[in-house]
Formats: C-alpha cells, structure tokens, sequence
C-alpha cells in the first residue's frame, strides 16, 4: 500500500505565538522526530521565563477588550476557525501521524474529536446564559450572571497533540478568556498549525497564545499572578503538582492525571462483538490514551469460556498490521518515541520476570514496510496477571493488554477498587443487572457498558476519579463553561 | 493467504480514487462521443459529487470503532478494479461496454462496503447504497444507450 503524501516537507520552525505575533524563542530548541520514520520534521523551542511572562502580559492586555466582545461576534470568529479546520481537516490529520506516530484513522478521529469541541462552544450565547428568579422576596429579583475570568494556561499531553488542549481552549474563549497554551514539545506542529488557523479566523491578538516549551513554561504559568487558572492533561505524578500548585497560588485547575482502566467480559457476553472493541481498547493509539484498556478482566468459573476468549482475543491482536500510520493499511503506529518504546518494553520484561505469562510478544513484530523499528513495539498479551504485579498495578502506556480471571463481578469490582486510578472502566455484558451494578459501584470517572473507550463527547465532561482527576470540573461541555466563568449573584430592588 | 483487512483509510481512498478515474473517464467519453457529451458529463459532475459524499460521511461520523482498528475484514480491493484505458480505435460500443463494467465494478463495490459497515453509524452504510443506487442507475442508462446502438 502507498503511504499518503506527508504534509510537511522539511523542517518545520516553531515558533511562539504571542499577541497575535509569530516570534522566535531565545530559549534552546529541540527536534521533533517522526517516530515511524526517526526523521527529523519539526524543530521546537524551550521557551524562556521571560516569554511566558511576554504571552501573560499579551493575554492581560487583550482580556478587557475580548470580555466587552459581545458573545455572538465571539463565537463567530469560532465558526471561522471551525470552518478553516474542516478545510484543512486532511493536512491536520496528517500532521498528527507524522509528528505522534497513531495511524491517518486515528488522527482524523482526532481531528473530528477537536472540531466538536469548536462547535459546541459555538453555542455559547445560550449555554453562556446565566439564570434569575423574579420576587425572591417582595419586589426583590435574584439572578445570575457569568463572568469571565482572565488569563488561563492549558498544558496538553503528547498523546493527543490536536484534540486535548481543544477541550479547554474554545470554551475559555467562547466565553470571553484569554488562553496560553503550551503543546507538548514532543509534537507541537499541531498547535501551531491551528494557532495559524486562529489568526486566520480572525481572534484579535492575545485572545489565542502559544508558548512552546517544558518546565519553565509551566512553572511561569503556575507562579504567574496573572494566570486565573490551569487545565492539565498528563502524568499522575505531574497533576498532583499542579493542583497543589494551584491551590497554593488560589489558581482553579483542572488537572488530569493517568490511568489503569479494567475491562471485564461477563460470562454472558457477545464475545464476537466485544473482541474488535478490546482491540481499540487496548491497541488503539498504540494503548497511548488515558482512556485504553489495560487489564482485562474474564470474569466466571466457565473454562471453556475463559479459554474461548483468550484465544479469540490472542488471535485477533496477532493480525493486527503495525507500520508507520500514513501507510492505509497499517492499523497501529509506532510509540511516541525511542525512549517510550524503552519503558514499555522493560514492563514486558518486568511481566515476564514476575511470572505473567507472555501469549503475545509484541517484541516480535514483523512491520508493514521498511522502517527502523526504533519505537515500534506490536501487540502484547500477558495472562495470569494478578493485581499485585507491577504491569497489573501501574500505568504502562502502551500496547499491553494484562489478562486476569475471577469468579464474579464482585470480585472483579474489589480487584478495580485495589488500583488508585479511577479514570475509566468497562463491562461485556448482555446483562442490565450487572451493568447497573457495575456504572453504580464502580468508582471510576467514565464508564462503559459494551463500549471499549469510553470517550466523553464535546458537549459532556471527561470525568475521572481518584488518581486519575484533580480538580472539581471537568474539561468540555457544560462544566468547562462553569470552569471558564465567575458565578456572579446579583439581587436587585428598585425604589 | 492472509484474508484481507483494509482499513477505513483504505476504503475511503479507493472511493476517492475510484469517483476520480470515473469522472475523468465519463470527461474523455464526453469529448470522444460528443453526440451523449451532456449525459457523460452529467455522470463527470456525479462522480466529483460521490466522492465528496463519501469523504464527508467518513469525516463526520468517525467513532472510536472506525478510527482505531477497524477494518473492513474480508474486502479484496483488487476484486473491484478495472480498466478504462480509451484509445483512439475505441469505438462507442466498446467505450459503452467499458463503462458499463466500470459502474458495475463500482456498485458492487459500494454494496459490500455499505454491507461491511453496518456495524457503525447507520450514516455510514447509507452514504455507500446511495451511491451503489447510483451507480446501478448509471448502469442501466448506459445499457440503454448500447441497446440503441446495436438495435
């Protein structure tokens, strides 16, 4: 099969966006590398303090005038923007593959994911309302209006390059903010190309700002005064900083951390059905989504069944095609990078030393075309996995699914209950009962009922729980409308 | 041999590439025939339509099924290929016959796509059978053009 033609054809220059500026960083700049290829595509800088203290002044500036924007010309520098990336909706997509590595399916389900977020925010001159009440007491009126805040920083993960940092930033904006973004320098040209899509559109300068770079960005933004809010989407261990950071510093946040999702099959599951949804589960993105599956969990006394479905699930995972994503016939892409690849395989070897056993080695991959196998690692299946061992108990991020048995569907709620993650979990079942039981019990932010990713759309919150969430709202929808704006309580008498 | 296994990518490609050899194809029929130039160029026009369709309901209506790991198990691309090479020597029977098979290969085409994708969004399936509908009207206007060629 061809691979479809690469949009970016030499060495991409990112730069910062500020105040409506396309400006060049003092700070050292770093490779973008196309994990497929191990080509470099893109050069990015690590921005200096003083530049996103430059983006916050830009923002500050440019807030008054934005706020007194009436809604209605807001959101149609919105609808712009949303027409441009359908225009573009391809070059975007392709961009994503080159710079992440998922395949063109992927992106463009991303790029789709990030559109709806323009296009629900485009509605708020009716979500924006706030709400009132006549004759609280006599001839008194109560209503609520919402405010904008001010300057917010959005830091996006490198796993969703495009979409993520769209679950914050046309909110934010929709409803009279400013934002800073900071893409992951692990691939920033998605950011870059819909920051140049925002100018396009028409967003005055300051409303939009990109600042590239790592931990001096964020710490600028964490320290910044003039930063009324954080929205974070990555590691557990970085999360936890930022809300406390935030909290510190009397900053809202919200601040999303990893995962360990289970997946249990029932005894009376569809299993013909339910295997090419495990497959994206836990193979999708290259298992790079805080949303994959990653213990899968048969639950029952039935042998026959347990082993009917191992072998259904092994043999499927087996014909998955592994290549670089802008070949149509590849189905999963490479891990970000060298050093990813490095830290999943040492989990596969981890696995193995604890004495899960392999069924699956994606060690062992043949590639779909010639390309270094520098981050390419197949799909890889464990059994016998228990809750103690360390690929059942922490976050891998990548391409391995952890079997595990147990006989009923409360054990399998306390084996959930023993990992501190709670961002998603899902139940095979063709049984009501049981799926009440397990959307009632579970303490896990989204929850599926015969769905293997339980990807929140545009207009309802991605949720999550315990370690996996920091924070009280959530990005999308109508709590990221609630995070973006002040509840002012008015209560008026005319003499 | 492995069973084929294109993904949704693939799939929307081979439309596209499909709706784009036809459209230059009827181009061609309606300069080399100019006496059926307006019904040629009608199913030019259509093909250009098909393809953005497709496109459309591909991009619009991707789920987590179609962008992560789904494919169109079972689906021989090859099967639906064909040639439509117009020389100087093809005559406007030929040229009929060729297109003929050319909409045939397509309808069959759209029809076991529209099958296959029955699992996701209905939207999916439709877009296909309108266009497998199509292609199968075309099919029997050509044949009626041919029959009064030959009558």
């Amino acid at each position: 099969m061809a691979i479809l033609e690469e949009p970016i054809k030499k060495v991409f220059e990112v730069k910062n966006y500020i105040g409506g500026e396309w400006v060049k960083s003092e700070g050292e700049v770093i490779d973008v590398v196309n994990p497929a290829t191990c080509q470099t595509i893109g050069k990015v800088p690590i921005s200096t303090r003083d530049e996103i203290n430059a983006a916050v002044d830009a923002a500050k500036e440019a807030f008054p005038d934005w706020r007194r924007t009436p809604p209605l010309a807001r959101v149609r520098c919105l609808f712009r923007l949303k027409e441009l990336m359908e225009e573009n909706f391809e070059e975007l997509s392709r961009i994503q593959t080159m710079e992440h590595g998922k395949t063109i399916d992927e992106s463009r389900g991303e790029t789709r994911r990030g559109i709806e977020n323009v296009e629900v925010a485009t509605g708020i001159p009716s979500l924006g309302m706030g709400y009132n009440l006549e004759d609280i007491a006599a001839g008194i009126d109560e209503y609520v209006i919402r405010q904008p805040i001010g300057v917010f920083g959005i830091i996006g993960p490198f796993n969703f390059p495009f979409m993520v940092p769209l679950w914050f930033a046309p909110y934010a904006v929709a409803t009279g903010n400013c934002i800073i973004i900071k893409p992951s320098s692990e691939d920033p040209i998605s950011q870059a190309k819909i920051a140049e899509l925002v100018e396009e559109a028409g967003f005055p300068p300051g409303v939009w700002n990109i600042v590239n770079g790592g931990r001096t960005v964020v710490s600028g933004m964490l320290d910044h005064p003039g930063i009324a809010g954080i929205c974070f989407v990555g590691s557990t261990s970085v999360a936890k900083i930022i809300y406390q950071r935030c909290g510190e510093t009397g900053k809202r946040v919200i601040a999303q951390g990893g995962a360990k999702n289970f997946v249990l099959i029932m005894p009376d599951a569809d299993v013909a059905r339910t295997i090419p949804a495990l497959m994206t589960s836990f193979f999708g993105n290259t298992g790079q989504r805080c949303l994959s599956g990653a213990n899968l969990v048969i639950v029952g006394k039935d042998d026959e069944f347990y082993n009917c479905s191992v072998s259904a699930t092994v043999d499927a995972a087996t014909k998955i095609i592994v290549g670089y994503g802008l070949d149509e016939s590849v189905q999963m892409g490479p891990l970000r990078d060298k050093s990813k690849k490095e830290r999943v395989t040492r989990y596969v070897e981890k696995g193995i030393e604890e004495g899960a056993k392999l069924k699956l080695d994606g060690r062992k991959i043949n590639l779909a075309g010639d390309w270094p196998d520098t981050c390419f690692l197949g799909p890889t299946v464990f059994e016998d996995v228990t809750p103690d061992m360390t690929i059942g108990k922490e976050e891998i991020f990548g391409p391995v699914m952890s079997i595990m048995r147990v006989e009923n569907l409360d054990e399998a709620i306390d084996l959930i209950h023993t990992n501190p993650f709670g961002n998603a979990a899902s139940i095979f079942t063709s049984s009501g009962k049981w799926a009440r039981e397990f959307q009632y019990r579970v303490q896990c932010g989204n929850i599926g009922v015969n769905i293997g990713i339980v990807a929140p759309m545009a207009f309802f919150p991605f949720s999550g729980m315990k370690d996996s969430f920091f924070g009280t709202l959530h990005g999308q929808g109508m709590e990221a409308i609630r995070f973006f704006t002040e509840s002012k309580v008015v209560i008026q008498r005319w003499f | 041999m492995e069973e084929p296994n294109p993904t949704a990518s693939a799939i929307i490609g081979f439309a596209g590439r499909l709706e784009d050899n036809s459209s230059k194809f009827y181009e061609m029929l309606a300069e080399k025939f100019p006496d059926e130039r307006e019904i040629f160029l009608v199913f030019a026009k259509e093909s250009e339509k098909n393809k953005m369709l497709v496109t459309r309901t591909y991009q619009e209506t991707i789920t987590d099924a179609i962008e992560a790991c789904f494919s169109f198990k079972g689906l021989n691309l090859c099967h639906y290929l064909v040639e439509t090479k117009l020389t100087k020597d093809t005559s406007y029977p030929e040229a009929l016959k060729m297109a003929m098979e050319l909409e045939k290969k397509a309808s069959g085409f759209y029809s076991d796509v529209a099958e296959k994708s029955k699992p996701l969004l209905a939207t999916i399936p439709k877009a296909f059978e309108k266009v497998a509908t199509m292609r199968n009207k075309r099919n029997l206007k050509l044949k009626s053009l041919l029959d009064k060629v030959m009558a």
